[in-house]
């Protein structure tokens, strides 16, 4: 499952190294204030967690690191340099892949085209060039195997996945097209129990190959089972930055100023 | 102002027009001839002062009415009055530029009657206001009883009845009548002319806005139902259309008539393709309905003896095309 | 858990899962193709009307049918593509007229080769389709309604600018003047082969499916297509730039327009100022028959194509079969209605589950 990772991640990447910082970052949409005051850094090879209610600010902050909006406060680097995205392509040529909740797919189009979508493989460099087509199909199998994945037809409409493998071959994508820094947007929300579990095993496999992660959730258990460092936002600022050696779950999940309630899911996770 | 001498400038002008476009046509080379389609020089008629209004049912975009409009512009110069024209498809819309006409207070207004129960009565108003009406085009059975001092127009059934005879004389064995628009009575009474005239008539709808749909339902049409061998259209693009799907259709024998004309297919019936064209000579349509209500104004005389006075049907074949070429290709027909 | 050797092993969960998925055998498949259920539906009519219209039977007949689906199908083909993008365009019949007009009174008035004309007249269109592109992203607001408005800006100018210039509704004969041959051959050649006329018209219908199919199935800028019709905002997030992939599509609607307005003008050499308005709604028909769905993301040239050809056939078969002319709209809606059912229905045919 995870030497997709190990053949894929950056090999320049150093554990602990700054990936992205943000100082004093804010936004205002208009009147509107959805954050202030950020500061938040990724480093290599760790998991920095985001949590917060509905409404918090989790979204507004992810969508200023993955291009979607640019910040009108504050300053982000990247690698040491400071940058303002204004596209989504301008991030993801900075190595930032970003995996939405809604993932960021097109349901009605095949596994093998989404997963090249924004990055199609194609002959020359003519505009309309044919696209190598049988070698995106036997990469995205041979990808999506190696995560445990199996379509009986890679050709078949992405919809018909399960929403688990969905969530992985968005992360597969992300991490294949050499991704630095991994964003994903509350992956385990809408998810079932075993599914959560393989999309948190493939979180900690890619941090363990190197690459920073950043985990949005309003799981404070999911969090926990994978987090290196933890911030909490309400309400557009951080109210809680702390990390693993200086927190317990007990105290993230009183913080979440008792938002969503978990009850029925029970998890082990053998670390 | 006497009749005779209006008369006389009515002739004068027509001459000059003649004498204008005759002119203009031996000048031209390929391209555009510099000349604008209201016709030749006005006949510099007095200052009567007088403001008409017209009012019609046009749908925008019928060559039609430009022509009329074109009438009754000259009308207006030549009598040194004031034309102002509006439209409206829709009657209860047309009732109501009517009632905007005599709001201001117009001097007198033509107006078709398309619709007679709903103009009728605003028509009555006017004429209790002390402004004249009279109409044209269409509404021939009903302006008796709109009070209307007369009306010119052609007479669709009648054009309709003649087509068919004329076809029927030229060996017609069964006729094709084309209607291009969906629910025009206007259309309808023409085609349902000459069936009467002709029974073994059959309609075809075609799509008017498409050429291509046209011809190509034409040229089914021949090919499926040998037995036709006239095909009447009822406006003159469509009778070019026609040409080609005749051809189209492996049957160049096909004969063609039309209603309407433009220069195209004028030129065409000088050339023999198509045989003749019917015109409501829709230019003298506008033209006497507002001469009329100038020489009311003026003197009180009323056109007509209590009957329609009839514009058309004029029909145009090889042996009178000559003469009136020049005046289609100027759009003063 | 965390170190099995995966390259031979898939992980334990994944045969499980498998088995689970629903099986697509190659039937299915091939069922699910966007334009098979307008095959099926076309093969359907072309046989009925082979039985019922003895008229239809005929080589010269079928080429007849040939040439009026082209002259829909060639701006249905772009139709069909934006639509595929996710957007509508409502002012492509009035365009393709808007094309015409230009190049005739262009030329006429100022006594110019129609050569020249004829570019300008694409620059125009080029420019129009921009304009639509741009103002459906810039606005946000439904492409079914920007482009209703320039609909009627166009059907308005059509005509007022017509009769400004040349003081009627119709555009002045052009086929007297310096270029018409050159350019007749190009947009309105016919081949007469025995009692067969063939149209270029067709040819280039033709060609132009044959290049949309290409860089829809084949081409980077075809994935995007696809993509920003089903997903624009998932198309947008990976990178696919969405504005100029629309913007682009809009164009190429305008191109295809001027190429029609082209032929109608070399073939009838006069063009009435309101014509064209109606057949906006045409190319959406042939491209819905065709399978593309009207939420976008999904179809392709050759079901647009063939939608385009179910629309001809029905409306000349109706002639061919002799039917009463004056029910001709009520039949060709309920053949179309046909069309679509069928196609529905054998789409639904390829997802049903066969679990196995």
């Amino acid at each position: 499952m995870t030497d997709t990772l190990h053949d894929h991640a950056d090999p320049e990447l150093y554990k602990g190294e700054p990936l992205i910082e943000m100082t004093d970052i804010g936004k205002t949409y208009g009147a509107v204030r959805a954050l202030k005051g950020i500061n938040l850094t990724v480093n290599a090879g760790e998991v920095t967690c985001v949590l917060g209610d509905n409404g918090a600010g989790k979204s507004t902050l992810i969508k200023i690191i993955s291009g979607l909006h640019p910040h009108n406060e504050g300053t982000m680097k990247v690698d040491g340099k400071e940058v303002s995205f204004s596209s989504p392509r301008d991030s993801l040529g900075h190595g930032i892949a970003t995996v939405y909740q809604d993932l960021a797919v097109v349901d009605l189009m095949e596994v093998w085209r989404n997963f090249f979508l924004g990055s199609e493989m194609v002959s020359g460099r003519a505009p309309f060039a044919p696209l190598k087509i049988n070698d995106m199909k036997r990469i995205a199998d041979e990808e999506l195997r190696k995560m445990g994945i199996v379509v009986k037809d890679i050709n078949q409409p992405i919809g018909t996945l399960s929403g688990g493998q969905r969530q992985c071959v968005a992360i597969a994508r992300a991490v294949y097209f050499g991704a630095r820094v991994l964003i994903l947007d509350e992956p385990t929300a809408a998810l079932g129990v075993k599914q959560s579990g393989v999309v948190l095993k493939y979180t900690a496999a890619a941090r363990d190959a190197g690459l920073g992660v950043v985990f949005i959730t309003h799981n404070p258990h999911h969090a926990y089972l994978v987090g290196n460092h933890f911030v909490i936002l309400k309400l557009g600022q951080a109210v809680l930055d702390k990390r693993r050696s200086e927190v317990a779950l007990d105290e993230l999940t009183r913080q979440m100023a008792g938002g969503d309630e978990l009850t029925e899911l029970s998890h082990e996770l053998q670390k | 102002m006497t009749p005779t001498r209006t008369r006389k400038r009515l002739t004068a002008a027509a001459g000059m027009a003649t004498a204008a476009a005759l002119a203009l046509g031996a000048c031209s080379g390929g391209g555009a001839p510099s000349t604008t389609s209201t016709g030749g020089g006005g006949g510099g008629g007095g200052n009567s002062g007088y403001t008409f209004a017209m009012i019609t049912h046009e749908t925008p975009g019928d060559t039609f009415w430009d022509r009329i409009k074109a009438g009754a512009q000259q009308a207006a110069k030549d009598t040194g009055a004031t034309l102002k024209y509006s439209s409206d498809p829709d009657a209860s819309k047309q009732a109501v530029l009517i009632q905007n006409a005599i709001d201001s207070k117009v001097d007198g207004i033509a107006t078709t009657l398309v619709t007679p129960d709903a103009l009728i009565p605003t028509i009555k108003k006017a004429q209790a206001a002390g402004i004249p009406v009279d109409t044209f085009n269409s509404g021939i059975d009903f302006f008796q009883q709109a009070g209307a001092l007369t009306h010119f127009a052609s007479n669709e059934k009648l054009g309709g009845q003649e087509a068919g005879k004329r076809a029927a004389a030229s060996g017609a064995t069964k006729i094709l009548c084309t209607i291009q628009q969906t629910g025009s009575v206007a259309l309808e009474d023409r085609c349902a002319g000459v069936k009467a005239s002709f029974p073994n008539t059959e309609n075809l709808q075609v799509n008017g806005a498409d050429d291509a749909a046209v011809t190509t339902a034409i040229q089914a049409k021949l090919t499926e139902d040998k037995s036709i061998n006239w095909v009447i259209t009822l406006g003159a693009p469509q009778a070019l259309d026609t040409i080609k799907a005749a051809q189209g259709a492996g049957r160049p024998e096909v004969k063609i008539g039309t209603f309407d004309t433009n220069p195209d297919a004028a030129q065409a019936v000088q050339d023999g393709k198509i045989q003749w064209f019917i015109d409501q000579q829709p230019y003298l349509q506008g033209y006497m309905a507002i001469t009329q209500l100038y020489l009311y104004k003026k003197n009180g005389n009323v056109l007509g003896g209590g009957q329609a006075v009839l514009t058309g049907p004029s029909f145009v074949d090889k042996t009178n095309i000559a003469q009136v070429l020049p005046f289609i290709k100027q759009n003063t027909r | 858990m965390s170190s099995t050797p995966v390259k031979t092993d898939p992980s334990p969960s994944a045969p499980a899962e498998a088995s689970n998925r629903v099986t697509l055998g190659w039937s299915n498949r091939l069922l699910a193709r966007p334009e098979i259920g307008a095959l099926v539906a076309a093969v359907a009519i072309f046989i009925f009307f082979l039985i019922v219209a003895p008229a239809f039977r005929s080589p010269a007949s079928f080429f007849t049918v040939l040439y009026q689906s082209s002259t829909i199908g060639i701006v249905a083909v772009a139709v069909g593509m934006l639509m595929i993008g996710g957007e509508f365009d409502l002012s492509a019949g009035v365009l393709v007229t808007t094309a015409g007009l230009f190049n005739a009174m262009f030329c006429y008035q100022l006594g110019i080769n129609l050569w020249v004309g004829a570019v300008l007249s694409l620059v125009v269109c080029l420019a129009i389709g921009f304009l639509n592109g741009y103002l459906v992203m810039r606005t946000g607001i439904p492409s079914f309604l920007i482009t209703l408005g320039t609909f009627f800006v166009l059907q308005g100018a059509n005509l007022g600018v017509t009769k400004l210039v040349t003081g009627s509704v119709s555009s002045p004969n052009i086929n007297q003047m310096a270029g018409y041959d050159s350019l007749n051959w190009i947009f309105a050649h016919e081949w007469a082969i025995g009692s067969v006329t063939l149209s270029i018209t067709v040819i280039w219908w033709f060609l132009f499916v044959g290049l949309a199919a290409y860089v829809l199935q084949r081409t980077k800028i075809g994935n995007w297509i696809y993509a920003v019709g089903g997903n624009a905002a998932s198309a947008r997030a990976v990178g696919v730039p969405v504005t100029r992939v629309k913007v682009g599509l809009f164009m190429t609607v305008a191109f295809l327009a001027w190429f029609a307005g082209m032929h109608y003008l070399y073939n009838y050499n006069t063009l009435q100022a309101g014509n064209g308005v109606g057949n906006e709604f045409l190319y959406i028909i042939a491209a819905v028959v065709g399978g593309t769905l009207l939420t976008g993301g999904y179809g392709n040239a050759i079901g647009v194509a063939i939608g385009a050809f179910i629309f001809g056939m029905t409306s000349l078969c109706i002639v061919y079969a002799g039917w009463d002319p004056n029910w001709f709209k009520a039949f060709l809606g309920v053949m179309l209605l046909l069309a679509v059912l069928v196609n529905l229905y054998v789409k639904r045919l390829s997802t049903t589950r066969k679990v196995g």
